[in-house]
């Protein structure tokens, strides 16, 4: 009577899409010779009698018993460790543990039956408060996007000071407190974030958010602070998963430079929106940055004014992904994008609530949000817009560093197209589609795609723009980008 | 301003003349501005009549942000735009229109004092007035100055311009007087403005100046705006000379508006 140890192993990604992982590719062999004891192993029954947790401080062993309880189940000894593994991982995602390990062994003591096992899952809980400390340097797209989901702002040659304090498991059952405080050279942002999962279904989950985040928007001669409270109630049902979320957020626009265009001057001021939105997404890809096959379809409606506030207007945006996989390793991503903005009541749209278009995370080849209508120069987005993208991703040419560095990289070939206009609702469906189709501003090229960890990517492409209207700034030639969401 | 900008805003200006479509922003009338600024988007608005220089009033619930000094009024003229009377006349006459031309350099220096005067007195205590006395704020002012948003909003920003003004009015040694000495000041600045005035028809020969726009701007915002009580609309009735002289401003350059 041996003890199996089941080998522990390395922590796998809580954050992100990656390859399937198939308990049966990381079972040990047994040894040589032993093919008639594999067998017994297969065929013999067994009884889990006892399932223990050790290690456990301040996390409450009702949260856990649901992740574990499938371990009872196991029929034979192969099943007692696959059900082990999978439970090893449920317990993983919780995010509350450092390490997990599993020790399996035949049960002893005075109610111990002959083919009984124990299970022990040897946890290492998470430090109760982790900070961190970076240094971020201008990108595209800011780092409260990370946390709070909020929409893109820029920051041009911008370094900020970024310092993050996390409570992880705080009062015992996953929940999580961040506050996250971000000081740069033109914005001062912070937040607050309360995270708290049902116990026994993660994926169900509230988020409770506080903020102040102040961007500023040079292609419009804009600058922007919002100061706001969130809740959000993620779901899945099904194979899609849902977000309810309702948002209270104070706005305070401001000119940015005394040349602001007049039209911007008009929109500055204070206004407060509450909105109510929902998300449905359904993601079948075999990851967030290099998808080499699935599909993901995102649809999100947003509805403001009807509890409070003063904007009030009904949003609608849609974002789809298809992934095929070619010949030798290639493989072809086609993209579609696309929103309408309603405002109700007859006032007329905010510059904040509307689509922006172009720049290196859309229409490549194009300046960063510089499609469509524009007054002096400063570009007020547009209330209706679709976009499209075509993209053949293959490896570096040669596969240099293969298997480690080289694999970070992708060569790809893309075709860009989009439309962003104002509507006048007064002339009814044919006519917007009309206008959509008219002026279409598309472009090409080849570029370098960089994976940074599963969130974020850095392009350099050299570009051609195509179908450009007067007012579009353009940016032909060699163009960089970095951020989280590319067309 | 510093010289660098005024010297660079005279030149552009000087390049056009004024054009038809000029207008001048200030906050809602009806539900939403207040006397100080109601007083000084007035006097801009005489100024320009006196001018004979055409502009269309319009009303913003968010003029006060849209303004680039956060003052109101603000005209946006062409392509420019320039707020409050020591700015807008100086863009004026930067195009050609002054009021002051006839003036010799020691009546001018006068008329600045004046005007000075107007400014750290009269505008001084209506500000006071509607932020620093509980009443007139709980009544009027905050009311009013938040009407345009909602919940929660309207009561944040109408505390923030409060503690703002109070702040300042802490500042520059105000903070201290009572109400009664607030009146006083008032009185003695329009007995000051009465005694120089006399009998004149305005404050200097008989064309009207930028300090007659300004004086009527404050007075006759005044006598007819309603406030908690009406002291201050009497302390201001009791200087005759200066009843007629807002009486004859209004009959000769705002009478179709006032029909």
């Amino acid at each position: 009577m041996g003890t199996v140890h089941a080998k522990s192993l390395d922590p796998l990604p809580m954050h992100g899409r990656d390859l399937d992982v198939h308990p049966e590719d990381f079972m040990e062999t047994p040894d040589q010779g032993q093919d008639s004891k594999q067998e017994i192993l297969e065929n013999k029954d067994v009884v889990v009698q006892h399932v223990n947790i050790q290690g456990l401080g301040r996390t409450k062993e009702d949260l856990l018993g649901y992740e574990i309880s499938d371990v009872f189940h196991a029929k034979n000894l192969i099943d007692v460790m696959k059900r082990a593994h999978v439970a090893r991982q449920r317990l993983l995602r919780l995010g509350i543990f450092k390490d997990v390990e599993v020790l399996i062994d035949t049960s002893e003591g005075t109610d111990a039956l002959p083919n009984g096992l124990d299970v022990t899952f040897e946890v290492t809980e998470v430090k109760r408060l982790t900070g961190s400390y970076n240094t971020m340097v201008g990108n595209n797209e800011g780092s409260m996007s990370c946390l709070f989901d909020r929409g893109v702002f820029v920051t041009l040659c911008n370094v900020s000071q970024v310092l993050g304090l996390k409570l992880p498991n705080m009062l015992g059952r996953a929940e999580k407190l961040t506050f996250q405080f971000s000081y740069g050279t033109k914005e001062t942002s912070y937040g607050l974030s309360f995270f708290k999962p049902q116990p026994g279904h993660f994926e169900r989950n509230l988020t409770l958010n506080m903020y102040k985040v102040t961007g500023q928007f040079p292609w419009s001669s804009l600058k922007e602070t919002d100061r706001g409270v969130s809740a959000e109630l993620n779901f899945p049902l099904g194979v899609t998963n849902h977000t309810l979320k309702w948002e209270g957020v104070w706005r305070e626009l401001g000119c940015l430079a005394r040349s602001a265009s007049f039209a911007v001057r008009e929109e500055s001021g204070h206004s407060l929106k509450s909105a109510l939105s929902h998300t449905v997404s359904v993601d079948s890809r075999n990851s967030a940055i290099f998808p080499s096959r699935g599909a993901l379809l995102r649809i999100n409606q947003e509805l403001a004014g009807y509890t409070g506030g003063d904007a009030s207007f009904l949003k609608e945006d849609f974002e789809l992904q298809l992934n095929r996989r070619l010949f030798w390793d290639s493989v072809l991503s086609a993209s579609l994008w696309g929103g309408m903005l309603y405002p109700i009541g007859g006032q007329a749209s905010c510059i904040a609530d509307r689509f922006y278009l172009g720049g290196p995370t859309s229409v490549r080849g194009f300046g960063m949000y510089s499609i469509g209508p524009q007054s002096e120069g400063d570009y007020l987005g547009g209330e209706a817009y679709w976009a499209g993208g075509l993209h053949l991703y293959t490896p570096l040419p040669f596969r240099p560093g293969k298997g480690g560095f080289g694999d970070l990289f992708r060569t790809h070939f893309f075709l860009n197209a989009g439309n962003l206009c104002n509507l006048s609702y007064g002339d009814g469906p044919r006519a917007h589609l009309q206008k959509l189709a008219e002026c279409i501003r598309w472009s090409y090229g080849a570029g370098i795609v960089l994976r940074l960890g599963n969130i974020a990517r850095l392009e350099l492409n050299y570009c051609v723009p195509m179908g450009v209207q007067s007012g579009d700034r353009i940016c032909d030639g060699v163009q960089f980008g970095a951020g989280i969401r590319f067309l | 301003m510093s010289l660098a900008a005024e010297a660079f805003m005279s030149q552009m200006a000087a390049a056009e003349p004024w054009p038809e479509n000029a207008t001048l922003y200030q906050p809602l009338k009806e539900d939403q501005i207040l006397l100080s600024d109601c007083a000084s988007s007035l006097a801009v608005q005489a100024y320009l009549r006196m001018c004979g220089l055409p502009v269309q009033v319009f009303c913003r619930a968010n003029a006060e942000y849209m303004s680039p000094s956060g003052k109101i009024p603000f005209i946006h003229v062409g392509n420019q735009v320039v707020s409050e009377l020591g700015p807008i006349v100086q863009f004026t006459k930067a195009k050609g229109h002054s009021l002051s031309d006839g003036l010799d350099d020691v009546q001018r220096a006068e008329m600045k004092a004046y005007m000075e005067l107007v400014n750290n007195m009269l505008l001084t205590a209506e500000l006071y007035i509607q932020w620093c006395d509980d009443s007139t704020a709980t009544e009027i002012s905050r009311p009013r100055y938040s009407s345009p948003y909602s919940w929660p909003l309207n009561k944040i920003l109408a505390y923030q311009k409060q503690w703002e003004v109070r702040r300042k009015m802490n500042a520059i040694g105000w903070g201290g007087k009572t109400l009664e000495q607030v009146y006083e000041d008032v009185s003695q600045c329009c007995q000051a403005l009465s005694q120089r005035l006399g009998t004149q028809s305005y404050f200097f020969n008989k064309q009207p100046t930028e300090l007659d726009a300004l004086v009527f701007g404050h007075l006759f915002t005044i006598l007819t705006t309603r406030l908690t009580s009406t002291e201050l609309a009497e302390r201001v009735k009791s200087y005759s000379n200066l009843l007629s002289f807002c009486r004859r401003i209004e009959q000769t350059y705002f009478e179709d508006k006032s029909s």
